[in-house]
């Protein structure tokens, strides 16, 4: 017991940036992180939707970020990448997001705060904030994320 | 001990033999003399004991060894088939299905006895006790003729029971069989057993009971029944101490010989089976030579010799060798097909290098590397091939349990009416199979509920008494069809019609001007249904609609044929594979989309003026037909790449009986696909696409789904 507490502590989150801000994804979700590349067009989705790519013989949809999170579209650079994610709930998706920084290690008790929100509130991606070196991160809810709202 | 690991086993083979069973009561019901027959039917029965005991499903263990006890009466003769036994021998598979069915779901078998259903089974053999010792056959009745009483003489000891004795008589105990009878007038037999049961106990220990411990308790004897116990007192103190509970009309006991008991079947058996299923008998295994370990390894294997030994007894009974299979996980088979799948698309894209280069060299010196190429391409299509085999399981597995469906519904509906079915062997990929069974099971039904006339109406419109419905199966091309059809009243499409209108499904100028088979298509239509009165067998409406949506998801076709009062017949096509297809690549505004070859009738070469408005709508005109355009560019927005004026080029597509002409930019070629889900996050959210693909150049291209497009 004592040592899943202690574990359970700490987590880690990969910093991207989107646009001016910084937001943290669960590490535990992530499959990997490959290069933009050529997505191809699924027509009739959701504009956020943005197609379908080939990942090592599988096909994984790919989403914006930026769309879902109502910000303006993406600019594709040299920095882009794509974040596979796999969830439960949705299966494997890939995020388009303007750059991936580092990897950092929270201590949920004193770096974290837990934000209490509303389910149901259209706009709401996060999760809780983590305070690291100065800077803030907004640690994303990735179901949230994902759900058709 | 663990045997959660086995249980897949149990669970294919304990299906594979109840199939099994099925199968041959109802060949026993046809003929009631055929030995093979009631060899097999004893055989599947054992089997399933032995299976059922080791894997501890004590209720299922006890109604097959009731049922082989009845199996084992018929093989000796001493009973012969009768009508009401075949309907408690499908009543007790019925059940048996339905431990089965527990123990897939709940891991348990549940806590249904069938008591009504093993008291049955007794009887059929009390029966048999009158009729086979006045036949002066049947081994079992005659000790009971000779032994004057002495009933315990019958008691069949299995090889545990006769280790017990043996140590006990070892250790100088004495051991006894007895018979008590209670009087008759006495109105608590179980009680007045129980009461004897502990009289006895207190002497001494009970090894073995006839009829059970069990049974007595529930009052499952007649008026006497016999014990076999250890005990170190005399064989009187165990008369009186008997005797001494009132109500009981006389007590036989006397010391055993243990050479002249016998051994039932089942303890010759257990000699195989008795790690399992027997643990005491391991315990006094391991006091012997035999070291637990080598108890142990045995026993972890049980499971399968289960199977072995039914194979082995089929041999020694002079039938056909059993196939040399392998049983293969159909998940490992799918990881086998993935991997075929990656090859091709390896192959693909060495294919489109290939060409590549050639451009560029203008054609020289690529022979050699192209023959190889060629040769890489059949070595992949067979391997294919021979992968797809492998999934294919002949639809006999689904099938088979129709007949007796059919049989139950003889009885159920009260209409004569007889299942012929060809084409069994018929081979569909796993996945295919194992969903077609509830569509074709709706359509049996709707046939023998719907389709058939009752036996006046039969013999009004002159045909034979017995209605027919056939089950055919056959490959055609690329597809695979299965007809089920009916010599009975057809579709009553006027009465589809006013059921529709009746229902607000139609309005009544609709159906004037509706075909024959817009209107059966009506039938299609969630719950839809023309019965006037709703039975147990169908008529609630839900049906057809599950049919066709259930074929659909196969990506197959239902059609109808039917013609009123002559019958009607239902053809269900399905494509041989679902993993792999042959497509036509296209383009559209630079985008590139597959369309599965299956679906195209031609291609055409089309000039804008060639293009007619009917109803605002553009349709082409074509050898005599009318087919509407369908403009892709528009369907997918994007934009063509193609001048208004410039010719078209357009593919006639035909998805059942409705075709449409798809407007495309380019043609690519045809190729040979892999059929990959988009991922759950976004399958079926578009409705125009059946899947994705990838191509040679690690592109994916999406597969246009025909039908959503008409």
């Amino acid at each position: 017991m004592e040592e899943i507490r202690i574990a359970s502590e700490t987590a880690q989150y990969i910093v991207i940036r989107l646009g001016q801000e910084q937001y943290g994804i669960d590490i535990r979700y992530i499959d990997n992180i490959v290069r933009m590349q050529h997505i191809t067009r699924v027509p009739k989705l959701a504009e956020y939707l943005k197609g379908v790519i080939n990942l090592r013989g599988e096909v994984i949809p790919i989403m914006s970020l930026r769309l879902k999170m109502g910000l303006p579209a993406d600019e594709v650079t040299k920095s882009a990448r794509i974040i596979i994610v796999k969830l439960e709930q949705y299966g494997t998706i890939g995020m388009i997001v303007d750059e991936v920084r580092e990897v950092v290690t929270l201590d949920l008790e004193t770096q974290v705060e837990k934000m209490a929100y509303d389910k149901d509130d259209k706009n709401n991606f996060i999760q809780g904030v983590g305070k690291y070196e100065g800077g803030l991160i907004s640690l994303l809810d990735l179901n949230a994320v994902a759900q058709e709202k | 001990m663990d045997v959660s690991q086995y249980l897949e086993i149990f669970l294919d083979e304990t299906t594979e033999h109840l199939q099994n069973l099925n199968t041959q009561i109802l060949e026993l019901e046809q003929d009631s003399e055929n030995m093979d027959t009631i060899n097999e039917i004893f055989r599947a029965a054992h089997s399933l004991k032995g299976m059922a005991g080791t894997m501890g499903y004590k209720r299922m263990q006890t109604l097959t060894h009731d049922m082989e006890n009845v199996f084992s009466e018929v093989r000796n003769g001493s009973i012969k088939v009768k009508a009401n036994m075949i309907d408690i021998l499908f009543q007790c598979l019925d059940a048996l299905e339905e431990y089965t069915a527990n123990i897939r779901e709940a891991g348990d078998e549940g806590t249904n006895d069938n008591e009504p259903l093993i008291k049955m089974l007794n009887d059929i053999l009390k029966e048999k006790a009158g009729e086979g010792s006045a036949a002066g056959k049947g081994e079992q009745a005659k000790p009971a003729d000779e032994s004057d009483g002495r009933k315990w003489l019958e008691i069949n000891l299995n090889s545990t029971d006769k280790m017990v004795i043996g140590e006990a008589q070892k250790q100088g105990k004495m051991v006894y069989g007895a018979t008590i009878k209670v009087q008759e007038s006495c109105l608590l037999k179980a009680a007045r057993a129980f009461l004897v049961f502990k009289a006895v106990e207190e002497l001494g220990e009970i090894i073995v009971s006839s009829p059970s411990a069990q049974d007595i308790e529930d009052e499952r004897f007649d008026l006497d029944f016999s014990l076999i116990l250890i005990t170190e007192a005399s064989v009187d103190k165990v008369i009186a101490a008997i005797s001494n509970v009132s109500e009981i009309e006389s007590v036989k006991a006397e010391a055993i010989d243990l050479s002249v008991m016998k051994l039932d079947d089942e303890s010759r058996e257990a000699e195989e089976h008795k790690e399992s299923m027997h643990k005491e008998a391991e315990k006094s295994d391991a006091g012997t030579a035999v070291t637990p370990a080598a108890v142990q390894a045995p026993q972890a294997q049980t499971a399968a010799p289960a199977a072995k030994q039914s194979a082995a007894v089929k041999q020694s009974g002079g039938k056909p060798v059993v196939n040399r299979t392998v049983r293969v996980d159909i998940e490992k088979l799918d990881v086998l097909m993935n991997l075929v799948s990656e090859l091709i698309i390896a192959k693909n894209s060495l294919v489109a290098a290939s060409e590549a280069t050639m451009v560029q060299n203008g054609g020289a010196a690529q022979s050699g590397i192209n023959e190889q190429i060629e040769y890489l391409e059949s070595v992949t299509t067979n391997l294919h091939e021979s992968v797809m085999k492998v999934r294919m399981v002949p639809i006999e597995s689904v099938v088979n349990k129709f007949p007796r469906m059919i049989r139950d519904l003889t009885k159920k509906l009260d209409k004569k009416m007889e299942l012929y079915m060809s084409g069994e062997e018929t081979e569909l990929d796993r996945t295919v199979v194992d969903e077609i069974g509830d569509p074709l099971m709706h359509l049996l039904r709707n046939s023998a509920d719907h389709g058939l006339e009752s036996a006046e109406v039969r013999a009004q419109r002159g045909k034979p008494e017995v209605g027919s419905i056939w089950l055919d199966a056959y490959q055609d091309g690329n597809n695979v069809v299965i007809e089920v059809r009916d010599d009975g009243n057809g579709i009553d499409t006027e009465s589809v019609k006013r059921k529709a209108i009746e229902r607000g499904q139609i309005t009544p100028e609709q159906a004037l001007n509706m075909s024959e088979k817009e209107i059966i298509d009506l039938l299609f239509l969630p719950s839809f249904s023309t019965a006037e009165k709703v039975t147990d067998v169908s008529g609630r409406g839900v049906g057809l609609d599950v049919v066709k949506s259930k074929i659909e998801a196969l990506s197959g076709e239902v059609e109808v044929k039917s013609r009123l009062g002559e019958g009607s017949t239902w053809i269900i096509r399905l494509p041989l594979t679902l993993a792999i297809i042959q497509a036509l690549m296209v383009e559209v505004g630079g985008e590139k989309y597959a369309i599965s070859l299956g679906s195209i009738q031609t291609i055409e070469d089309v000039m804008p003026e060639d293009i007619k408005l009917v109803q605002n709508k553009e349709v082409i005109h074509l050898r005599g037909s009318v087919i509407p355009l369908i403009r892709l560019d528009k369907e997918l927005d994007v934009t063509s790449t193609r001048k208004p004026e410039e010719n078209m080029t357009v593919i006639i597509v035909k998805k059942g009986d409705k075709t449409a002409g798809f407007v495309v930019d380019e043609l690519q070629g045809q190729q040979e696909i892999v059929i990959k889900s988009m991922g759950k996050y976004i399958d079926n959210k578009c409705r125009l696409i059946s899947g994705a693909t990838i191509l040679g150049d690690g592109e994916v291209a999406l597969i246009l789904d025909a039908n959503a497009l008409i």
